[in-house]
């Protein structure tokens, strides 16, 4: 029963869904949206479920005072005091939330995604090293489309421009379409292989 | 000698508290008394029906760091409740010299989330006036009743059947009233109320959410205002039908206005008009003025209108909008078979007017906006613009449909035969010989396009080309001589139905020297410029008096898909309250449509008792007056005393013959009789008749009739149900549709597919081999894992940062099973860092499951499946760490990602781990294909489930996947092809969204 019950569940839903994507009815659409503002309690006792993790996670490591705890002290005094803050004053513009986020969590943030253009060109440097004749394909076309997006490549042909718009819209595309393709016939399967009961990993265990 | 990692960790500890006192060390101690706003005032908005007031101050100067500005109002000045901010931009501050905040119409007074109790203002002394928002207690709330009209929005199903029959009884009568809980209001909005006194103060909050002191209150009177004068009003006269036609610029202020008006002026009059007009205003000017000084003398009216009123149109409640007009004149009089009602004066003014058509211009003719406050603005007065019909536009035949694909909120208005039009051009080359032309192509469903064809001539009437648009992508290029100064197209069309040999449209491309560029210009049909009209779409439901306009469209248009929204909300206005039991009442009755003539509206009561009690009142009333028709002595008093009479009497008659009322009478069941009554209103207000009017907006227009369908007739016969079993004849009703014609492409492709998966599960559990070609990246991870166990380091398994609802999310979850079982039989640790909560518990039950399954339920560390962040950044960090902390051997990535995955894989590839990964994300592909091993391509995250399984129901599937792949080959080809060759119904047939 433990599993059948969510099964019938997901595979009833699913049915009513799947329908309701051909189904313009009002009947359909208020039933669509009755269930999404449903849908919308699980969030509050799931964030509960991560805060749990996160303590569970973390008090073992400072108990068992495993290696580099202290972080794990840090991380926990972080979201209390966040939380805390949070709930104490507010999360509007001038209270201590907001000056946290603004001031710890936002240049946290931007510094990560800044090692990103670090971490690109380290990749490209991989990828355009012209160790075989496809990765020397791949050499050429990213030159020519970086060049045809600055000026630069405009002035050294006027081809230059034209040939990056055409690898971006004819070979790219395509490829690009060819994934989309694959990827929603793949999406459609395992959504029917949840809908008819096939795949059922999504419960907990194989199957 | 390696890292201290206690003392690293409390200097990291004894960082993170120096951030922490930051926020207090930063600010420094100010003086209040400078951080009070100045110049408050409170002024009476003009034009409007005395509802509104704007409140001004002096914003502080930028460096005084400020964020937000916050508005209290009260009726005392020492009881102020917050009504709303103006947030500033703490490093810009505010520009101008004046900061202005409009307390206006109905806008938030309380809802279920207002706080229960009176609350005082944050960071305030004893004594402070200020409160936060209204609180729903009714004690504080209810006595405000006096103060503000409070409108309440009450969901349809609180208001039939959460409500609370409650009764008023007073010396005089008993009131029975619908009593509401707060939480049963959407809403409750408020009103200032003309001629009473609001008092409002401001204070200023700084970046540190310090709330300064409040300045002085200041008071406001909002008043009754005249309408705003109209900006443009046309009069013309089409001789040869004798019509005269009106047309005027719509106003800004609405909330008051009653009537539209439109006077004639004879020639010699026109300075006593205007005498009148300045009379009028002055008069205004006094009533306002003897508000404020009850000492001043109350001027009389001296000067009658000379005007004579010759039309008269119904425009309020709710505000129905209109800006044309017509007047046929018949044997040289305008008249009219009803006088036009006053409901304010009482007066009834009929209509019998001579005219002199042949001397038109002897006339002026003025249009007037009239409010309920008995204000009326005047427009200039201006002579008509004498025209014959074949000057005024021909609007094309109309028709009006069932919404299609929808849930019954759309009626389809089509007129017209398709046009197209260019809309820009550019040229493709330096020596400017080719060009690149934009059009854009509007029809409706009864022309559909097939094929555009366009001709090009120079100045010479030189064909240069010849292009036949059989795909319609919005863009042609030509080929034009060297130094082109202008082009000349000519564009037909094939349909499916057909236009005409005559149904040519031109249009010109001239050189524009500022854009540098053939810019088009006017569009002909014939002899029309088609850019010089407007459409007008009129309605009228059976809740309206008149016709609404409801859209204007360019000339260029050819079809409107009329949104007819599902109203749920009954809107009510609050009249007393019970503090005891805190419930707040409004009115039972409401309304269920108008009757056929649109004059009077037809309601009932949510309490049946009340229905009949309400049918004594009325017939008391009319016993009433009818006794005391021998006592009156003024004209008037027997006037008002018949038409009472009459009022009453056609109440009774509605009530006792009505169709509607009868059947709801009928009904001894309370539910099912409000279950009928609001059918019947939902028809009644979504049943729309529609007319079109084309203009030039200067009053040269013509209106079509009322469309109507004759043989549509309903098919129960009922005269009230008019459209629900149908469509309807002259009111149509949307209807809800069953079924998405544009999905059937979908359904027979999801029926074909389903189809092929059945037949080659069968297959493949009947021992059918099916080959499934091997994926390099699903090969290896049994070598992975097998890694990982000999060096004695963790697996790290990432199922993407998608939700629960994210399908690659899903196809991820379902390979962590796979990996997850065969990393507990080789007893290897598997750490899974989780972005989202909701995949958090899924996933621990499938590691867990996975463990069970190996049979090795001891090695299960709930603790290996944990939450980090939701932060997108903040969570790479953590897997980055997990990484270069834990030495993680093997890493999988499955599922969606974003930015983040090269962060982590190139992390992972500097720590030597090796990585494995799949994601349908198309930009990130080619990241995990130059940072990992083995990258899973698109599809083959989700195949990669049943490649593992090997089980026939998953093989099945997968090779499904694989034939369908091919059909969509097939056709793709085949539209290319048939395309190619101008054959266009393939790629037709599927359509674009």
């Amino acid at each position: 029963m433990k599993r059948q019950i969510p099964l019938i569940i997901v595979i009833g839903l699913g049915f009513l869904f799947a329908a309701h994507t051909f189904i313009p009815h009002k009947i359909s659409n208020d039933f669509y949206e009755w269930w999404q503002t449903w849908s919308k309690a699980i969030s509050p006792f799931a964030v509960m479920l991560g805060v749990m993790s996160l303590f569970m996670v973390h008090t073992t490591k400072i108990s068992r005072r495993v290696p580099n705890w202290q972080y794990s002290a840090i991380t926990l005094i972080a979201l209390v005091f966040t939380s805390f803050s949070g709930f104490m004053w507010g999360t509007q513009e001038g209270t201590p939330f907001m000056w946290l986020f603004k001031n710890v969590q936002m240049p946290m943030g931007a510094t990560m995604f800044s090692l990103l253009a670090f971490h690109i060109a380290s990749a490209a440097y991989k990828a355009f090293r012209a160790r075989s004749a496809e990765a020397t394909v791949l050499l050429i076309a990213a030159t020519i489309v970086m060049l045809g997006q600055v000026p630069l490549g405009a002035q050294i042909s006027k081809w230059i421009p034209e040939a990056s718009k055409w690898i971006l819209n004819v070979p790219n595309l395509a490829a690009k379409r060819a994934i989309a393709l694959g990827v929603g016939l793949g999406m459609t399967a395992t959504s029917l292989k949840i809908l008819l009961g096939i795949e059922r990993t999504y419960l907990g265990g194989g199957d | 000698m390696g890292p201290d990692y206690h003392k690293t960790g409390l200097y990291l500890l004894l960082m993170v508290f120096s951030f922490l006192l930051l926020p207090i060390s930063l600010y420094p101690a100010v003086d209040d008394a400078q951080f009070i706003v100045e110049n408050l005032q409170v002024n009476d908005i003009p034009y409007d029906d005395g509802s509104g007031l704007v409140i001004s101050w002096k914003p502080l100067s930028k460096e005084k760091r400020i964020i937000e500005y916050r508005i209290y109002r009260g009726i005392t000045p020492d009881s102020l409740f917050f009504i709303g901010r103006i947030d500033v931009n703490v490093k810009t501050g505010v520009p101008g010299e004046k900061m202005y905040f409009y307390d206006t119409d109905f806008n938030y007074f309380m809802d279920v989330q207002s706080f229960a109790r009176i609350r005082h203002e944050k960071q305030q002394p004893p004594g402070s006036p200020l409160y936060r928002r209204y609180p729903r207690d009714a004690r504080i709330t209810g006595p405000q009743l006096a103060h503000y009209d409070i409108l309440g929005v009450i969901d349809e199903k609180d208001f039939y059947y959460r409500n609370r029959k409650f009764e008023v009884v007073t010396e005089e009568d008993t009131t029975v009233y619908a009593g509401l809980k707060v939480r049963n209001f959407e809403q409750l909005a408020k009103k200032l109320i003309p001629d009473h006194e609001y008092y409002y103060t401001v204070l200023a909050v700084n970046e540190a959410r310090k709330y300064f002191p409040h300045c002085e209150p200041a008071m406001g009177i909002p008043r009754e205002n005249s309408p705003e004068p109209t900006k443009e009003f046309y009069a013309v006269f089409v001789e040869d039908i004798n019509r005269l036609q009106f047309e005027w610029s719509l106003p800004t202020f609405t909330d008051d206005h009653y009537y539209h008006r439109v006077y004639m002026i004879e020639k010699g009059d026109l300075e006593k008009f205007r005498d009148y007009v300045a009379e009028r205003k002055l008069l205004e000017e006094n009533t306002l003025a003897v508000k404020i000084d009850t000492t001043l003398a109350v001027l009389a009216p001296v000067q009658e209108n000379p005007a004579t009123l010759i039309f008269q149109r119904y425009s309020a409640y709710p505000y129905t909008p209109a800006k044309t007009c017509y007047i046929d004149i018949q044997d040289g009089r305008i008249t009219r078979e009803k006088p036009y009602p006053n409901v304010f004066t009482g007066e009834d003014t009929a209509v019998d007017v001579a005219i002199d058509t042949a001397n038109i211009g002897d006339y002026y003719f003025v249009f007037s906006l009239y409010d309920a406050a008995r204000y009326e603005t005047f427009s200039e007065p201006g002579q008509v613009d004498v025209i014959s019909s074949s000057a005024l536009p021909v609007v094309p035949q109309f028709s009006v449909v069932d919404g299609e694909n929808d849930k019954g909120d759309y009626n389809t208005i089509r007129w017209g035969k398709p046009v197209v039009f260019l809309t820009n051009s550019n040229y493709l080359n330096e020596s400017k010989t080719r060009l690149l032309v934009n059009y854009e192509a509007n029809t409706n469903k009864n022309y559909k396009i097939r094929n555009i064809y366009f001709h090009v001539y120079d100045d010479d009437n030189n064909l240069i080309a010849r292009i036949n648009e059989f795909y319609l992508d919005s863009k042609i290029t030509l080929k034009i001589p060297p130094d082109t100064q202008s082009l000349h197209f000519e564009m037909t069309f094939r349909c499916n139905n057909e236009l005409g040999d005559d149904y040519v449209l031109k249009q010109s491309l001239s050189y524009d020297d500022i854009s540098k560029s053939l810019s088009p210009g006017n569009i002909t049909l014939g002899d029309e410029n088609l850019k010089e009209y407007e459409y007008y779409i009129y309605k009228l439901n059976y809740f309206d008096e008149e016709f609404r306009l409801s859209k204007k469209l360019q000339g260029t248009q050819r079809e409107l898909d009329d949104n007819i929204r599902y109203e749920n909300y009954h809107f009510k206005l609050v009249k007393n309250y019970d503090a005891d039991k805190q419930l707040y009442l409004v009115t039972p009755s409401f309304s269920v449509r108008i009757d056929d003539e649109h004059e009077d509206m037809i309601g009932s009561n949510l309490y049946p008792e009340e229905v009949e009690k309400s049918r004594i009142e009325y017939q008391k009333e009319i016993d009433k007056y009818q006794a005391s028709l021998d006592t009156l002595v003024t004209e008037d008093e027997i006037r008002n005393a018949e038409s009472a009479i009459e009022y009453y009497t056609k109440r009774i008659e509605e009530m006792e013959s009505h169709p509607i009322l009868q059947q709801a009478a009928s009904y001894q069941n309370a539910h099912q009789r409000i279950k009928f009554l609001d059918k019947s209103r939902h028809i009644a207000k979504n049943s729309f008749a529609y007319k079109i009017v084309k203009s030039d907006g200067k009053g040269h227009f013509t209106e079509t009739p009322v469309y109507s369908i004759e043989d549509n007739k309903p098919e129960d016969g009922s005269p009230y149900l008019i459209s629900y079993n149908n469509f309807g004849t002259i009111h149509f009703f949307p209807r809800s549709d069953w079924f998405k014609t544009t999905m059937l492409p979908a359904l027979i492709a999801s029926f074909v597919f389903g189809v092929l998966v059945f037949f080659l599960i069968k297959k493949a559990k009947q021992g059918h081999d099916l080959f499934i070609r091997s994926i390099a990246g699903m090969q290896e991870i049994d070598n992975a894992i097998g890694r990982a166990t000999e060096m004695g380091k963790p697996i790290l398994f990432v199922p993407g940062l998608s939700g629960i609802s994210d399908v690659a999310t899903l196809a991820g979850l379902a390979i962590l099973g796979r990996v997850a079982k065969k990393a507990a039989e080789y007893d290897t640790k598997i750490l899974v860092p989780i972005r989202d909560y909701i995949v958090l518990p899924i996933a621990q039950e499938i590691v867990k499951e996975a463990h069970y399954e190996a049979g090795r339920p001891d090695t299960y560390d709930r603790n290996s499946v944990f939450f980090i962040t939701t932060e997108q950044f903040a969570f790479v960090a953590g897997v980055n760490g997990i990484m270069i902390r834990e030495k993680t051997a093997t890493n999988f990535y499955m599922g969606m990602f974003w930015a983040e995955a090269l962060l982590m894989t190139e992390t992972g590839s500097s720590t030597g781990a090796i990585q494995i990964s799949g994601t349908d994300a198309v930009t990130q592909i080619p990241f995990f294909i130059t940072t990992c091993d083995y990258t899973l391509i698109g599809e083959e995250l989700y195949a990669a489930s049943a490649y593992l399984a090997r089980e026939p129901l998953q093989l099945g599937t997968l090779k499904a996947v694989d034939y369908f792949k091919l059909l969509i080959l097939i056709f793709v080809i085949s539209g290319t092809i048939l395309s190619t060759v101008h054959l266009t119904f393939l790629i037709n047939a599927f359509p674009e969204k």
